[in-house]
Protein backbone atom coordinates (compact mmCIF):
# COMPACT_ATOMS: atom_id res chain seq x y z
CA UNK A 1 0.00 0.00 0.00
CA UNK A 2 1.82 3.31 -1.02
CA UNK A 3 1.92 6.59 0.44
CA UNK A 4 -0.23 8.11 -2.20
CA UNK A 5 -3.06 5.75 -1.37
CA UNK A 6 -2.88 5.87 2.34
CA UNK A 7 -2.89 9.65 1.94
CA UNK A 8 -6.42 9.20 -0.05
CA UNK A 9 -7.50 6.97 2.54
CA UNK A 10 -6.88 10.01 5.65
CA UNK A 11 -8.06 12.50 3.83
CA UNK A 12 -10.51 12.21 0.71
CA UNK A 13 -10.06 14.73 -1.51
CA UNK A 14 -12.92 16.51 -3.20
CA UNK A 15 -15.83 14.74 -0.61
CA UNK A 16 -19.03 16.12 -0.27
CA UNK A 17 -22.02 17.74 -1.75
CA UNK A 18 -22.27 20.96 -3.37
CA UNK A 19 -25.16 22.70 -3.47
CA UNK A 20 -24.41 25.23 -6.09
CA UNK A 21 -23.50 22.77 -8.58
CA UNK A 22 -24.35 23.49 -12.07
CA UNK A 23 -25.02 19.86 -12.70
CA UNK A 24 -24.70 16.31 -10.86
CA UNK A 25 -24.44 12.64 -12.46
CA UNK A 26 -24.89 9.26 -10.83
CA UNK A 27 -22.74 6.46 -11.43
CA UNK A 28 -24.59 3.42 -10.02
CA UNK A 29 -23.74 -0.44 -9.32
CA UNK A 30 -27.69 -2.20 -9.83
CA UNK A 31 -26.31 -5.50 -8.40
CA UNK A 32 -25.42 -3.93 -4.68
CA UNK A 33 -27.18 -0.56 -4.82
CA UNK A 34 -23.41 1.36 -4.52
CA UNK A 35 -23.25 4.64 -5.91
CA UNK A 36 -21.24 7.59 -6.39
CA UNK A 37 -22.69 10.85 -7.06
CA UNK A 38 -20.13 13.87 -8.90
CA UNK A 39 -20.92 17.29 -8.59
CA UNK A 40 -19.63 20.35 -11.06
CA UNK A 41 -19.21 23.84 -11.00
CA UNK A 42 -18.53 24.67 -14.65
CA UNK A 43 -17.31 27.86 -16.39
CA UNK A 44 -16.79 28.60 -19.90
CA UNK A 45 -13.81 29.78 -21.96
CA UNK A 46 -15.05 30.38 -25.66
CA UNK A 47 -17.97 28.05 -25.19
CA UNK A 48 -15.35 25.51 -24.02
CA UNK A 49 -16.87 23.71 -20.07
CA UNK A 50 -13.87 23.60 -18.04
CA UNK A 51 -14.24 21.84 -14.19
CA UNK A 52 -14.16 25.18 -11.73
CA UNK A 53 -14.62 22.78 -8.45
CA UNK A 54 -16.14 18.92 -8.39
CA UNK A 55 -17.27 17.38 -5.46
CA UNK A 56 -18.26 13.57 -5.06
CA UNK A 57 -20.26 11.79 -2.74
CA UNK A 58 -20.20 7.94 -2.48
CA UNK A 59 -22.71 5.04 -1.12
CA UNK A 60 -19.37 2.61 -1.41
CA UNK A 61 -16.48 0.77 0.13
CA UNK A 62 -13.04 2.08 1.17
CA UNK A 63 -12.16 1.55 -2.66
CA UNK A 64 -14.92 3.83 -4.16
CA UNK A 65 -13.66 6.64 -1.67
CA UNK A 66 -10.11 7.01 -2.60
CA UNK A 67 -11.24 6.11 -6.61
CA UNK A 68 -13.30 8.91 -6.09
CA UNK A 69 -10.53 10.88 -4.29
CA UNK A 70 -8.29 10.21 -7.46
CA UNK A 71 -10.04 10.84 -10.06
CA UNK A 72 -11.68 13.87 -9.03
CA UNK A 73 -8.80 15.06 -8.24
CA UNK A 74 -7.08 14.78 -11.60
CA UNK A 75 -10.77 16.07 -13.22
CA UNK A 76 -10.17 19.51 -11.69
CA UNK A 77 -9.59 22.35 -13.54
CA UNK A 78 -9.70 20.60 -16.98
CA UNK A 79 -12.10 21.29 -19.99
CA UNK A 80 -14.28 18.66 -21.17
CA UNK A 81 -12.65 17.38 -23.63
CA UNK A 82 -9.80 16.53 -21.75
CA UNK A 83 -11.71 15.39 -18.94
CA UNK A 84 -13.74 12.94 -21.38
CA UNK A 85 -10.37 11.24 -22.15
CA UNK A 86 -10.18 11.15 -18.38
CA UNK A 87 -12.67 8.66 -18.02
CA UNK A 88 -11.92 7.08 -21.37
CA UNK A 89 -8.08 6.43 -19.83
CA UNK A 90 -9.82 5.34 -16.74
CA UNK A 91 -12.03 3.13 -18.48
CA UNK A 92 -9.08 1.06 -20.66
CA UNK A 93 -7.16 0.67 -17.45
CA UNK A 94 -9.98 -1.38 -15.58
CA UNK A 95 -9.14 -4.52 -17.03
CA UNK A 96 -5.62 -4.37 -15.15
CA UNK A 97 -7.01 -4.28 -11.51
CA UNK A 98 -8.67 -6.60 -9.48
CA UNK A 99 -12.90 -7.03 -10.15
CA UNK A 100 -13.49 -5.68 -6.96
CA UNK A 101 -11.62 -2.21 -7.73
CA UNK A 102 -12.90 -2.27 -11.29
CA UNK A 103 -15.96 -1.96 -10.34
CA UNK A 104 -15.44 0.98 -7.97
CA UNK A 105 -13.40 3.15 -10.00
CA UNK A 106 -15.86 2.43 -12.87
CA UNK A 107 -18.58 4.00 -11.09
CA UNK A 108 -16.64 6.60 -10.36
CA UNK A 109 -15.66 7.36 -14.04
CA UNK A 110 -19.39 7.04 -15.33
CA UNK A 111 -20.49 9.22 -12.61
CA UNK A 112 -17.97 11.96 -13.59
CA UNK A 113 -19.02 10.95 -17.83
CA UNK A 114 -22.53 11.45 -16.21
CA UNK A 115 -22.54 15.10 -14.50
CA UNK A 116 -20.58 16.23 -17.36
CA UNK A 117 -23.63 15.29 -19.82
CA UNK A 118 -26.50 16.62 -17.04
CA UNK A 119 -24.73 19.76 -18.00
CA UNK A 120 -24.66 19.00 -21.83
CA UNK A 121 -27.80 18.16 -21.65
CA UNK A 122 -29.17 21.53 -19.49
CA UNK A 123 -27.59 23.81 -21.90
CA UNK A 124 -30.66 22.98 -24.05
CA UNK A 125 -33.44 21.84 -21.11
CA UNK A 126 -32.51 23.82 -17.72
CA UNK A 127 -34.16 21.74 -16.12
CA UNK A 128 -32.76 18.10 -17.31
CA UNK A 129 -32.75 15.96 -14.06
CA UNK A 130 -29.33 14.22 -13.35
CA UNK A 131 -28.19 11.80 -15.68
CA UNK A 132 -27.22 8.10 -13.91
CA UNK A 133 -25.70 5.86 -15.77
CA UNK A 134 -24.80 1.84 -14.44
CA UNK A 135 -21.76 -0.17 -14.13
CA UNK A 136 -20.77 -2.68 -16.90
CA UNK A 137 -18.24 -4.66 -14.83
CA UNK A 138 -19.21 -6.79 -11.70
CA UNK A 139 -17.44 -7.62 -8.33
CA UNK A 140 -17.56 -11.06 -8.80
CA UNK A 141 -14.63 -12.90 -10.03
CA UNK A 142 -14.04 -14.63 -13.51
CA UNK A 143 -12.92 -18.07 -13.61
CA UNK A 144 -9.50 -18.22 -13.02
CA UNK A 145 -9.49 -14.71 -11.94
CA UNK A 146 -7.75 -13.70 -8.39
CA UNK A 147 -8.54 -10.32 -6.23
CA UNK B 1 -31.25 25.54 13.96
CA UNK B 2 -29.89 23.64 10.66
CA UNK B 3 -26.70 25.49 10.55
CA UNK B 4 -26.30 25.30 14.47
CA UNK B 5 -26.88 21.66 14.01
CA UNK B 6 -24.33 21.40 11.61
CA UNK B 7 -21.95 23.45 13.28
CA UNK B 8 -22.65 21.55 16.38
CA UNK B 9 -21.90 18.08 14.63
CA UNK B 10 -18.51 19.56 12.73
CA UNK B 11 -17.55 20.51 16.31
CA UNK B 12 -18.36 17.26 17.66
CA UNK B 13 -16.04 15.50 14.97
CA UNK B 14 -13.13 17.95 15.83
CA UNK B 15 -13.03 17.47 19.28
CA UNK B 16 -13.40 13.39 19.09
CA UNK B 17 -10.15 13.89 16.69
CA UNK B 18 -8.36 15.53 19.03
CA UNK B 19 -9.08 13.29 22.08
CA UNK B 20 -7.87 10.91 19.54
CA UNK B 21 -4.63 12.66 18.46
CA UNK B 22 -4.13 13.42 22.18
CA UNK B 23 -1.40 11.30 23.88
CA UNK B 24 -1.99 12.18 27.44
CA UNK B 25 -4.85 13.21 30.08
CA UNK B 26 -6.24 15.92 27.73
CA UNK B 27 -7.28 12.86 25.51
CA UNK B 28 -10.31 11.96 28.03
CA UNK B 29 -11.34 15.47 28.60
CA UNK B 30 -12.07 15.67 24.68
CA UNK B 31 -13.70 12.71 24.75
CA UNK B 32 -15.96 13.80 27.43
CA UNK B 33 -16.44 17.32 25.68
CA UNK B 34 -17.16 15.29 22.44
CA UNK B 35 -19.98 13.24 24.46
CA UNK B 36 -21.23 16.52 25.58
CA UNK B 37 -21.59 18.20 22.09
CA UNK B 38 -22.99 14.89 20.98
CA UNK B 39 -25.80 15.21 23.11
CA UNK B 40 -26.37 18.88 22.06
CA UNK B 41 -26.41 17.69 18.57
CA UNK B 42 -29.12 15.37 19.60
CA UNK B 43 -31.09 17.89 21.76
CA UNK B 44 -31.37 20.21 18.70
CA UNK B 45 -32.13 17.69 16.14
CA UNK B 46 -35.29 16.85 18.44
CA UNK B 47 -36.04 20.26 18.41
CA UNK B 48 -35.78 20.06 14.14
CA UNK B 49 -38.01 17.11 14.61
CA UNK B 50 -40.56 18.83 17.06
CA UNK B 51 -40.64 22.01 14.98
CA UNK B 52 -41.32 19.55 11.92
CA UNK B 53 -37.79 21.87 9.96
CA UNK B 54 -36.37 19.58 7.46
CA UNK B 55 -32.76 18.37 7.64
CA UNK B 56 -29.95 16.44 6.97
CA UNK B 57 -26.15 15.21 8.26
CA UNK B 58 -24.51 17.18 5.63
CA UNK B 59 -21.83 19.09 6.66
CA UNK B 60 -17.94 20.68 5.01
CA UNK B 61 -14.98 18.15 5.30
CA UNK B 62 -12.93 18.84 8.05
CA UNK B 63 -8.99 19.02 7.56
CA UNK B 64 -7.51 17.61 10.88
CA UNK B 65 -4.05 17.13 9.95
CA UNK B 66 -1.92 18.96 12.37
CA UNK B 67 1.28 18.27 14.27
CA UNK B 68 1.03 20.24 17.49
CA UNK B 69 -2.32 19.97 19.05
CA UNK B 70 -2.68 22.98 20.16
CA UNK B 71 -3.75 23.83 16.52
CA UNK B 72 -6.80 21.68 16.61
CA UNK B 73 -7.27 22.99 20.25
CA UNK B 74 -7.73 26.54 19.26
CA UNK B 75 -9.97 25.49 16.13
CA UNK B 76 -12.35 24.10 18.36
CA UNK B 77 -12.56 26.79 20.89
CA UNK B 78 -12.98 28.84 17.39
CA UNK B 79 -16.09 26.29 16.68
CA UNK B 80 -17.52 26.67 19.87
CA UNK B 81 -17.17 30.44 19.61
CA UNK B 82 -19.45 30.22 15.78
CA UNK B 83 -21.73 28.01 17.70
CA UNK B 84 -21.81 30.09 20.82
CA UNK B 85 -22.93 32.71 17.98
CA UNK B 86 -25.75 30.79 16.71
CA UNK B 87 -27.86 29.33 19.55
CA UNK B 88 -30.74 31.44 18.47
CA UNK B 89 -34.50 30.83 18.27
CA UNK B 90 -34.18 27.37 20.66
CA UNK B 91 -36.02 27.39 23.78
CA UNK B 92 -34.53 29.20 26.82
CA UNK B 93 -34.05 26.16 29.52
CA UNK B 94 -31.37 24.42 26.56
CA UNK B 95 -30.00 28.07 25.23
CA UNK B 96 -29.28 28.37 28.50
CA UNK B 97 -27.48 25.23 29.12
CA UNK B 98 -25.37 24.77 25.60
CA UNK B 99 -24.00 28.32 26.49
CA UNK B 100 -22.94 27.43 30.09
CA UNK B 101 -21.24 24.11 28.76
CA UNK B 102 -20.14 25.88 25.46
CA UNK B 103 -18.42 28.39 27.93
CA UNK B 104 -16.82 25.87 30.37
CA UNK B 105 -15.56 24.27 27.62
CA UNK B 106 -13.85 26.94 26.09
CA UNK B 107 -12.27 27.50 29.22
CA UNK B 108 -11.07 24.06 29.77
CA UNK B 109 -9.60 23.56 26.36
CA UNK B 110 -7.46 26.96 26.27
CA UNK B 111 -6.08 25.30 29.23
CA UNK B 112 -4.97 21.85 28.30
CA UNK B 113 -1.33 21.60 27.77
CA UNK B 114 0.31 21.47 24.13
CA UNK B 115 1.76 18.25 22.77
CA UNK B 116 3.01 17.13 19.47
CA UNK B 117 0.75 14.93 17.40
CA UNK B 118 1.64 11.59 16.31
CA UNK B 119 -1.64 10.68 14.16
CA UNK B 120 -0.72 11.53 10.77
CA UNK B 121 2.72 10.21 10.22
CA UNK B 122 1.26 7.10 8.21
CA UNK B 123 4.44 4.87 9.39
CA UNK B 124 1.47 1.97 10.01
CA UNK B 125 3.17 0.31 12.73
CA UNK B 126 1.93 -0.46 15.99
CA UNK B 127 4.33 -0.69 19.03
CA UNK B 128 5.54 -4.09 20.48
CA UNK B 129 3.62 -5.39 18.06
CA UNK B 130 5.47 -6.52 14.58
CA UNK B 131 3.22 -7.40 11.97
CA UNK B 132 3.89 -8.24 8.46
CA UNK B 133 2.98 -5.94 5.17
CA UNK B 134 -0.36 -8.32 4.55
CA UNK B 135 -1.39 -7.83 8.04
CA UNK B 136 -0.73 -4.65 7.73
CA UNK B 137 -2.54 -3.83 5.01
CA UNK B 138 -5.15 -5.65 5.86
CA UNK B 139 -5.47 -3.79 8.94
CA UNK B 140 -4.83 -1.05 7.94
CA UNK B 141 -8.01 -1.01 5.25
CA UNK B 142 -10.19 -2.98 8.06
CA UNK B 143 -9.65 0.44 10.39
CA UNK B 144 -10.89 2.59 7.37
CA UNK B 145 -13.78 0.87 6.59
CA UNK B 146 -15.02 -0.06 9.95
CA UNK B 147 -14.44 3.71 11.04
CA UNK B 148 -16.29 5.15 8.29
CA UNK B 149 -18.81 1.88 9.02
CA UNK B 150 -19.63 3.06 13.04
CA UNK B 151 -20.03 6.64 12.05
CA UNK B 152 -22.46 6.11 9.49
CA UNK B 153 -24.32 3.32 11.92
CA UNK B 154 -24.33 5.91 14.82
CA UNK B 155 -25.52 8.71 12.14
CA UNK B 156 -28.37 6.11 11.00
CA UNK B 157 -29.40 5.01 14.20
CA UNK B 158 -29.56 8.30 15.60
CA UNK B 159 -31.56 9.73 12.89
CA UNK B 160 -34.09 6.30 13.36
CA UNK B 161 -34.19 7.36 17.17
CA UNK B 162 -35.08 11.09 16.38
CA UNK B 163 -37.82 9.96 14.48
CA UNK B 164 -39.05 7.47 16.76
CA UNK B 165 -41.98 7.65 19.20
CA UNK B 166 -41.87 3.70 20.07
CA UNK B 167 -40.14 3.40 23.57
CA UNK B 168 -38.70 -0.27 22.79
CA UNK B 169 -37.31 0.55 19.43
CA UNK B 170 -35.73 3.95 20.80
CA UNK B 171 -34.09 2.27 23.70
CA UNK B 172 -32.49 -0.49 20.78
CA UNK B 173 -31.66 2.32 18.54
CA UNK B 174 -29.74 4.46 21.56
CA UNK B 175 -27.97 1.55 22.79
CA UNK B 176 -26.63 1.01 19.04
CA UNK B 177 -25.66 4.19 18.75
CA UNK B 178 -24.12 4.24 21.74
CA UNK B 179 -22.24 1.02 20.80
CA UNK B 180 -21.05 2.37 17.75
CA UNK B 181 -19.73 5.40 19.28
CA UNK B 182 -17.52 3.22 21.94
CA UNK B 183 -16.37 1.39 18.57
CA UNK B 184 -15.46 4.51 16.59
CA UNK B 185 -13.41 5.60 19.70
CA UNK B 186 -11.57 2.33 19.63
CA UNK B 187 -10.85 1.60 15.85
CA UNK B 188 -9.57 5.58 16.18
CA UNK B 189 -7.69 4.94 18.88
CA UNK B 190 -6.14 2.04 16.66
CA UNK B 191 -5.58 4.37 13.86
CA UNK B 192 -4.12 7.67 15.59
CA UNK B 193 -1.71 5.42 17.09
CA UNK B 194 -0.54 3.64 13.55
CA UNK B 195 -0.21 7.08 12.53
CA UNK B 196 -3.50 7.14 9.35
CA UNK B 197 -6.39 8.55 11.55
CA UNK B 198 -8.92 10.40 9.13
CA UNK B 199 -12.52 11.88 9.44
CA UNK B 200 -15.12 9.14 8.40
CA UNK B 201 -16.60 10.60 5.47
CA UNK B 202 -19.92 11.85 5.27
CA UNK B 203 -23.25 9.75 5.02
CA UNK B 204 -25.24 10.18 2.22
CA UNK B 205 -28.59 11.32 3.33
CA UNK B 206 -30.37 8.92 1.24
CA UNK B 207 -28.96 6.27 3.76
CA UNK B 208 -30.87 7.41 6.63
CA UNK B 209 -33.78 9.82 5.36
CA UNK B 210 -35.36 7.20 2.77
CA UNK B 211 -35.09 4.23 4.93
CA UNK B 212 -37.14 0.88 4.94
CA UNK B 213 -35.99 -0.54 9.02
CA UNK B 214 -36.93 -3.99 8.28
CA UNK B 215 -34.67 -4.24 5.45
CA UNK B 216 -32.01 -2.00 6.77
CA UNK B 217 -32.20 -4.46 9.80
CA UNK B 218 -32.07 -7.05 7.60
CA UNK B 219 -29.19 -6.02 5.88
CA UNK B 220 -27.70 -4.69 9.44
CA UNK B 221 -27.74 -8.19 10.48
CA UNK B 222 -25.66 -9.44 7.42
CA UNK B 223 -23.57 -6.66 7.59
CA UNK B 224 -22.44 -7.70 11.27
CA UNK B 225 -22.16 -11.10 10.21
CA UNK B 226 -19.66 -10.05 7.86
CA UNK B 227 -17.87 -7.70 10.23
CA UNK B 228 -17.62 -10.75 12.64
CA UNK B 229 -16.18 -12.77 9.91
CA UNK B 230 -13.67 -9.74 9.29
CA UNK B 231 -12.84 -9.77 12.92
CA UNK B 232 -12.02 -13.52 13.60
CA UNK B 233 -9.59 -13.62 10.58
CA UNK B 234 -7.86 -10.39 11.39
CA UNK B 235 -7.48 -11.72 15.21
CA UNK B 236 -5.91 -15.39 13.27
CA UNK B 237 -3.55 -12.93 11.05
CA UNK B 238 -2.57 -11.03 14.16
CA UNK B 239 -2.14 -14.30 17.06
CA UNK B 240 1.35 -15.07 16.26
CA UNK B 241 2.39 -11.45 16.59
CA UNK B 242 0.10 -9.96 19.41
CA UNK B 243 -1.53 -11.72 21.75
CA UNK B 244 -3.05 -8.07 22.65
CA UNK B 245 -4.34 -7.71 19.21
CA UNK B 246 -5.85 -10.71 19.10
CA UNK B 247 -8.00 -10.55 21.87
CA UNK B 248 -8.73 -7.12 21.31
CA UNK B 249 -10.21 -8.25 17.44
CA UNK B 250 -11.93 -11.15 19.90
CA UNK B 251 -13.54 -8.46 22.29
CA UNK B 252 -15.28 -6.48 19.00
CA UNK B 253 -16.27 -9.42 17.78
CA UNK B 254 -18.16 -11.05 21.17
CA UNK B 255 -19.64 -7.19 20.87
CA UNK B 256 -20.85 -7.60 17.14
CA UNK B 257 -22.49 -10.58 18.44
CA UNK B 258 -24.71 -9.34 20.57
CA UNK B 259 -25.40 -6.10 18.26
CA UNK B 260 -27.13 -8.94 16.10
CA UNK B 261 -29.27 -9.63 18.82
CA UNK B 262 -30.29 -6.35 19.57
CA UNK B 263 -31.16 -6.15 15.66
CA UNK B 264 -33.00 -9.61 15.19
CA UNK B 265 -34.76 -8.40 18.36
CA UNK B 266 -35.55 -5.02 16.93
CA UNK B 267 -36.79 -6.68 13.71
CA UNK B 268 -39.24 -9.40 15.61
CA UNK B 269 -40.70 -5.92 17.16
CA UNK B 270 -41.08 -3.58 14.15
CA UNK B 271 -42.68 -7.26 12.43
CA UNK B 272 -44.97 -7.78 15.32
CA UNK B 273 -46.26 -4.39 14.78
CA UNK B 274 -46.62 -3.78 11.14
CA UNK B 275 -48.17 -7.36 10.42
Amino acid sequence: MDAQLIEHLMEPKNYGSMSDADSEGIGKNPLNGEKVAIYLRVSEQDGVPIIQDIRFQAIGCTTTVVAGSMITQEAKGLDFKKADELVNTTMQFLEQISPSDAVCTEMVAIALKASMDTYRLRKGDPDHPAVTYQVQHSCTLKEGETE
Amino acid sequence: MKTLAIKIHEAWLVTLMAGLMSSTQSKHILFDFADILFRHFRWIEAEMVKAGESYDYDRDMIPIQVDKLSIILNNIIMRLNQIDLQIIGIKRELSNRMSSDLSYMREMIAHLSDEEVHAFHAKRKLEYIPLSEEATDALTLFLFEESSKEYELIMIYNYLNAHSSDLYLSRVFQDLVDESLFHLKQFGDMMAKMGILGVPKMVHKELYQSIKIEAFLLAGIDEEIAAKEECRKLSEAVASNSKELAKFFDFINNQESYHIVLMQDALAYWRSKNG
